[in-house]
């Protein structure tokens, strides 16, 4: 075998999904000089399954990712065809923003912005094997020979490790439809000892929309005054299209109940565990019996394409069923199936063999980001990658690896999550899995984490001046709501009593009034002193708005963390030994040794742990300090 | 490699007296840890001596400078994990002599076994895992359980009973929080109508039951702390002997509370269940002696300390204004009067006509026991109204009684939102700080837990 390396980067990012481009983009920002290689450079940036981005808690991270430097939110801006804000009923701490994309023009953007970075080099080919001296990675090798050279390698393989696809009863292997799977690399991970799972993912089928009746179905328009992702972006460009709403019936229940055999899920060919949140329609209709029909989103692939994506009836049946099943929606009895949905099952790694760098404890060097470490979801996948990428850059660099704490973001949520607990089926960020939700709004994303953003090197001048003057607006608001107070005789007082149609007694200011539920913030926008609203934006107002609401509660849960931080941060030394603290039980060392937490907070999350077994550590670190 | 060279103080082998102190038919010494069995080997002289676990074996003990059997013990052998603390235990039941049980706690000692702290033996038994902090606390408890009911109220809180009873209380919150989580996280799915009219009766039913349960801490406080009350009256009334009477028609006496002040002197009786400190004052009167100054002054602080006065007036003389005074000054308090002497001729219940007729009062005659039995009946009524059925369960503890307390509070700031109008989160953060409060009892409720719940619902996902 050949020693020599072909090309010496700083870093080499695997795989060009949603993870890879971040973690890619990162490291090359951050000075690095950094190969991205992937098996197809068609498909950088792909959107295996729907064509969207954001919903709740996915829309939240995107707004993390772009606030400390990251690229998805920047793109999805430019190239979404319908921008919707999700809960708008809701208070802002569960709103979120998600967009429909054109999948074509997505892929293009992010090829382009990855072009036009400085410092990254696309690379098209197909990784083999890691080279490793003395538990350091230090390259990889590809399959057409050529070997290149890094300190620091971040794997992003997605679904295309050992990747198996499944329509009825036929199989193949493949990383996604059309690209062949990565079964070497898997092999040599398994090599390394890595332990390695299976899971399961699907996709609904293509249409054909020429052959769709769009008036049988309800239609779900953009908003009018799209929100973006991006803090950069000021409004949304690009024209916006409508989606459509359709249901299941009896009948294709029915359809379904009779032929699940047929099905790889209920036949026992498939064994990896799907997402329970984003069932098929043949485990909505076994599980949901009771359901006279199940809702259909009729999703646009893009501008310049009939391909519709007919979201919530991902299948793996065979082929002649999809066609068959479809024609029973009203609607839709005359539509061709372009491509039909499928199951992929493939192999992720436990991802508690990761430290909260997302470096693995096996080979020194080694990152893992995205799908391979168990998650689901292009958001999911992208701020791994980002974390990932800016933990690798950090690694060459020789500095000291970063970090987001659960209370501060939902990527430090999901890493913790992650590292702590392992997967046991693909996991989904939920707004609920975050203890501090009120605090984690998509609309503070920035002044939670951009100065993090600034320090890694990922935000340049221009960006955190925007981000600086923001804030500094947002604080002159909040002291003009509350310092702005209408009397009863002005005639302020008499129109917005008029307005919300309640008595405001004698004197109110505008932050009272902003707690009111039926004024919202465009009623506000118009009562601002002329001073302010000159240079105010209306995100300005509602952000400062929901400062003021959540404010009680903030301060109590700040009060609460404390106090559990004061537990929680108790460090648990690198090097101790579980098994020299008596009185823990064999399966409970094994336990922590497996995720190796870093502090006793991370210990109590660890699945499995009992209490027993936590106050016997807590002891031993409380008496040891001493 | 590990810094940490110092020895954990969770480790060893540990004994101790697990009898209370003092003269009594049995002492027993405990000892936790890997060399328990070893110990006993040493102490009974018996290389080989391997007891089947759970059995009882009459050993002789020696003395090892001497050699000479010092007594007879039934070991007991419990084998780890099977055992209280999880490690291996040993009990020796030895008699209970206290010079005897400290020569062979020294001898143990000098073993090499380790005196065990307070509650150590407890610790392990968390640590170890064989019990939660629920069960810790009741086990607590049942050590300073004073009277049988507390025995068994205690007992029935180590068998997680607490944590069963609050059980379908979680459920049903998570009922509630469950459809309001689902209809945050997923927005096509629409709250089902008919849930979302149930969740604010819901809450009402629930905070009620809560309340219900944290009312039964008063109870709960007065099995396991019991009642103070004093005997008040005039010199020479009878407070003495009625004192006496009440000590001797309670079987059942516990403990002679030590450090009493010389003047005031207090036992415990039991009165259905309930530890009842009885505290004899010194007759109250104007008195020029400084000795008797002082222990009037001490009676005065009895009294302000005192859960319950019995007014102790002799019924066989026309009432005083002094008797008035003390009638009127222990009515500011929960307050009994006793009317005494009901032995003699010249009783006349008609001698108190001139006490207020709220005020219970009982004619007894401490000489016969005439009495004595309504008015223990007295003294306990105001505090078990309605709460004395042995049955039903009962808050022993503060620290759940407080965590009780908050979760029906974080249940009707719910309730205030909802009629509000104010939007799920919000709602939401009260829920979850209601199931915190009660997962400190219970044991927490994950995120994961919420999820699957919702999962198994409502079907959800596009």
């Amino acid at each position: 075998m050949r020693t020599s390396f072909d090309e010496d980067f700083d870093v080499i990012v695997i795989g060009a999904g949603h993870a890879g481009c971040e973690a890619a983009s990162a490291c090359a920002r951050m000075g690095c000089q950094t190969a991205l290689v992937t098996i197809s450079l068609d498909t950088i940036g792909q959107m295996s399954c729907n064509p969207a981005v954001g919903g709740i808690a996915k829309g939240h991270l995107v707004r993390e990712i772009d606030a400390l430097g990251g690229i998805m939110g920047r793109v999805i801006d430019r190239t979404g065809i319908q921008f919707r804000l999700l809960n708008r009923s809701r208070g802002p701490a569960v709103q979120a923003p998600r967009a429909q994309a054109d999948r074509a023009l997505y892929r293009t953007e992010m090829r382009h912005v990855l072009e036009f970075t400085r410092n990254l080099h696309l690379r098209q080919g197909v990784v083999t094997d890691f080279v490793i001296e003395n538990g350091q990675v230090t390259g990889i090798q590809l399959q057409d020979t050529r070997r290149l050279r890094a300190n620091a390698v971040v794997l992003a393989a997605g679904t295309f490790l050992n990747g198996l696809i499944h329509t009825g009863r036929s199989t193949y292997t493949a990383g996604r439809a059309g690209e062949p799977a990565s079964i070497e690399l898997a092999d040599s991970l398994k090599r390394l000892g890595f332990p390695v799972g299976r899971l399961k993912t699907g996709t609904p089928p293509r249409l054909d929309g020429r052959t769709i009746d769009w008036d049988v179905f309800e239609s779900q328009p953009a908003d009018e005054r799209p929100v973006p992702f991006s803090f950069l972006t000021e409004t949304i460009e690009q024209p916006q299209v409508t989606c459509h709403i359709g249901y299941t019936n009896e009948s294709v229940h029915k359809t379904i109940r009779d032929n699940l055999q047929e099905s790889p899920l209920y036949s026992g060919q498939i064994k990896g565990i799907g997402p329970r949140y984003c069932p098929s329609i043949e485990d909505k209709v076994v599980k949901f019996p009771e359901k006279t029909r199940h809702q259909l989103f009729l999703e646009p692939e893009g501008y310049e394409t009939y391909e519709v994506y007919l979201n919530g009836f991902s299948t793996s049946l065979p082929f002649e069923l999809q066609q068959e099943l479809v024609h029973k929606i009203p609607g839709l009895d005359q539509t061709k199936i372009i491509r039909p949905g499928y199951a992929i099952e493939y192999d992720f790694i436990d991802p508690r063999e990761l430290t909260p760098f997302l470096q693995t404890t096996r080979v020194r060097g080694l990152f893992f980001a995205g799908q391979i470490n168990g998650t689901t979801g292009y958001e999911e996948a992208a701020c791994q990658g980002l974390l990932a990428g800016i933990n690798a850059a950090l690694y060459v660099q020789g500095r000291e690896g970063f970090t987001l704490r659960r209370e501060e973001s939902y990527i430090g949520v999901l890493i913790d999550d992650l590292i702590t607990q392992g997967v046991d089926e693909p996991y989904r960020m939920f707004t609920s899995r975050a203890e501090n939700r009120l605090n984690l709004r998509y609309d503070t994303s920035d002044a939670r984490l951009s100065p993090y953003g600034r320090n890694l090197g990922l935000l340049a001048d221009s960006e955190w001046e925007r981000f600086s003057s923001r804030r500094d607006r947002i604080s002159k608001l909040r002291t003009a709501l509350l310092a702005t107070r209408f009397k009863r005789s002005s005639w302020e007082h008499a129109e917005l009593s008029r307005l919300i149609e309640k008595d405001l007694g004698d004197s109110i200011s505008l932050a009272s009034l902003s707690q009111y539920p039926t004024v919202n913030p465009s009623i506000l926008f118009d009562f601002l002193p002329a001073s302010i609203k000159s240079y105010t934006t209306f995100s300005d107002l509602e952000t400062t708005v929901g400062d003021l609401l959540y404010h009680g509660y903030i301060r109590t849960q700040q009060q609460n963390n404390e106090r559990i931080r004061n537990q929680a941060e108790v460090l648990i030394p690198a090097n101790l030994n579980f098994r020299d603290i008596s009185g823990l039980s064999h399966e409970m060392v094994e336990r922590l040794e497996r995720v190796r937490p870093q502090n006793f907070g991370q210990a109590c999350r660890i699945s499995g742990i009992t209490p027993g077994a936590l106050s016997t550590l807590l002891f031993f670190l409380k008496t040891s300090k001493n | 490699m590990c810094d940490f060279s110092f020895e954990v103080q969770a480790a060893g082998t540990i004994v101790a007296l697990s009898t209370p102190p003092g003269r009594s038919g049995i002492g027993v010494i405990r000892i936790s840890g890997e060399r328990a069995l070893d110990f006993t080997r040493s102490l009974v002289r018996d290389p080989d001596f391997s007891p089947e676990p759970n059995r009882v074996t009459l050993k002789p003990i020696f003395d090892p400078d001497t050699l000479e059997v010092v007594d007879r013990a039934v070991v007991t052998f419990f084998k780890s994990p099977h055992s209280y603390t999880g490690d291996d235990v040993v009990e020796l039941s030895c008699h209970g002599s206290p010079p005897l049980l400290l020569n062979i706690l020294d001898v143990l000692l000098n073993l090499g076994a380790r005196t065990a702290d307070p509650g150590e033996f407890t610790m392990r038994a968390v640590a170890n895992g064989r019990l939660n902090l629920t069960q810790a606390e009741a086990v607590r408890d049942l050590i300073e359980a004073q009277t049988h009911a507390a025995v068994r109220q205690a007992a029935r809180q180590l068998g997680g009973e607490l944590s069963k009873r609050l059980q379908p209380i979680k459920d049903v919150l998570l009922e509630i929080i469950v459809p309001l989580e689902s209809s945050l996280e997923f927005v096509e799915d629409d709250l089902p109508e008919d849930i979302a009219r149930n969740i604010e009766d819901n809450l009402f039913a629930l905070s009620a039951r809560i309340d219900e349960m944290a009312d039964s801490f008063r109870r709960g406080r007065l099995l396991k702390d019991g009642l103070r009350v004093a005997l008040v009256g005039r010199p020479n009334v009878g407070k003495s002997s009625l004192f006496n009477g009440l000590l001797s028609s309670d079987r059942a006496i516990v403990t002679e509370i030590p450090g009493t002040t010389r003047d005031t002197i207090s036992e415990v009786i039991n009165i259905e269940g309930i530890p009842v400190l009885i505290i004899d004052t010194a007759g109250v009167r104007p008195s020029p002696d400084k000795i008797e100054q002082l222990g009037i002054e001490r009676t005065r602080r009895a009294i302000a300390d005192a859960d319950l006065i019995v007014a102790v007036l002799d019924g066989s003389l026309p009432l005083i204004n002094e008797d008035e005074e003390i009638v009127r000054e222990a009515s500011s308090n929960h307050c009994v009067v006793a009317l005494n002497k009901s032995d003699l001729e010249s009783f006349c219940s008609n001698n108190a006509q001139r006490i207020d007729d709220n005020l219970p009062l009982v004619s007894v005659s401490a000489k016969t026991g005439k009495g004595l039995d309504a008015l223990c009946a007295e003294i306990i009524k105001p505090f078990t109204a309605g709460y004395l059925d042995e049955s039903s369960f009962v808050i022993t503890n503060a620290r759940h009684y407080d965590l009780l307390r908050r979760t029906s509070e974080a249940l009707r700031a719910a309730q205030g939102l909802i009629q509000e109008n104010v939007s799920e989160e919000l709602i939401l953060a009260n829920l979850y700080e209601a199931l915190r409060f009660l997962g400190e009892i219970t044991g927490e409720t994950t995120p994961e837990d919420i999820l699957s719940q919702i999962f198994s619902t409502f079907c959800i996902g596009k």
